[in-house]
């Protein structure tokens, strides 16, 4: 019973703050507006729902086409800029959440990514990954926004990673991974 | 709409190439789509409610005020630390970021607290970063990223003259 509620732990959260937010509104502002709300969220499902599914069969596709790790070996720390951008590309090419990110920082840094290169990856997964795009900024923001946010934020892996180069703390991996 | 059929057209042809890898590569995508989809769809169907009743909840002016596309710098700074507050993954925020554009945020606003979401997450930091590569990872990756969602932001707001019917479509 724990272990499952640990494994849907997210899912219970989401459903708590969903049941507190129904109540609130259906107090404070009555029926009317829960009604309104509960149309809303059908026309959003249905509405992005075709979407959703295009995006997920898109990156589903793109891991089959495009390797990643391999690439270390370029990301040292005399890599200069070059590394960065390879680093920013192969955290963009990243899917999955932090339970795959966060090692892979480790298989990283282990086949020689200095801590610059790491950091770009890391940033650029977390803000550019192409499988959250495609599966939820695309199909619930529009390709417009989209495109606005992901411009925005391409130099952000380049700059974070320039940046911590010149951070004076030295950072050596983990020997292993916690259990 | 056309976004739409661009995104199917794009999807089937990133599908039909991986067909021609071979099948097999073929219905390892495919087998990803519905894993995926399994796995999205619970949190999809919760999520939702929850962006649309959390916005008859939000106090208009929250959104077209202290987000708004005349809030300037304020409103981004304010974006950028909201951003690194929100946790969980993008089940939670970009439904949350729908629900304040369509009240009236500023898209750079937004850009800006997405970027905090993404590169602050500081639940994300506890969780995941202290835990699997150490709280002097976590220090260095925090000065490098404390000032990217502003950034963004201002980029965004420069970028604003090429997206003209963003602001108008939102609503």
């Amino acid at each position: 019973m724990l272990a499952l509620a640990r494994r849907h732990s997210t899912l219970l959260a989401l459903s708590a703050i969903t049941l507190v937010a129904v109540v609130l509104v259906r107090v404070l502002k009555g029926p009317d507006a829960v009604a309104h709300a509960w149309g809303g969220s059908v026309d959003l499902v249905i509405g992005i729902l075709p979407s959703m599914l295009m995006g997920m069969l898109m990156a589903g596709s793109l891991r089959q086409l495009v390797p990643t790790g391999a690439l270390a070996k370029w990301m040292g720390a005399e890599s200069g800029w070059k590394g960065l951008v390879i680093a920013s590309a192969v955290g963009i090419a990243t899917p999955g959440g932090p339970m795959a990110a966060f090692p892979m920082v480790l298989v990283l840094s282990g086949a020689g990514a200095d801590i610059g290169c790491v950091i770009s990856f890391i940033v650029c997964w977390g803000l550019n990954g192409f499988n959250r795009i495609l599966v939820w900024e695309v199909p619930l923001l529009g390709p417009d926004f989209a495109l606005l946010r992901f411009l925005s934020g391409l130099p952000m892996g380049f700059i974070a990673g320039w940046i911590s180069r010149r951070v004076p703390l030295r950072w050596a991996p983990p020997e292993s991974l916690p259990r | 709409m056309t976004g739409r059929l661009i995104l199917a057209a794009l999807a089937l042809l990133c599908f039909g190439l991986a067909l021609r890898k071979g099948r097999p590569a073929g219905l390892r995508a495919l087998r990803e789509t519905r894993d995926n989809l399994v796995r999205i769809m619970p949190m999809m169907l919760v999520a939702m409610p929850m962006a649309t009743f959390l916005a008859e909840l939000v106090p208009a002016d929250v959104a077209s005020g202290w987000l708004g596309p005349e809030s300037g710098l304020t409103g981004l700074v304010v974006a950028s630390f909201a951003g690194g507050l929100i946790p969980g993954g993008p089940y939670a925020s970009f439904p949350l970021v729908l629900t304040f554009l369509k009240a009236g945020a500023g898209p750079a606003q937004m850009v800006a607290l997405i970027t905090g979401w993404a590169v602050l997450a500081f639940h994300r930091v506890v969780m995941w970063e202290i835990p699997v590569l150490g709280a002097r990872f976590a220090v260095v990756r925090t000065i490098s990223s404390l000032a990217l969602p502003l950034l963004a932001g201002l980029i965004a707001e420069a970028l604003m003259p090429l997206f003209p019917h963003l602001l108008a479509g939102m609503r």
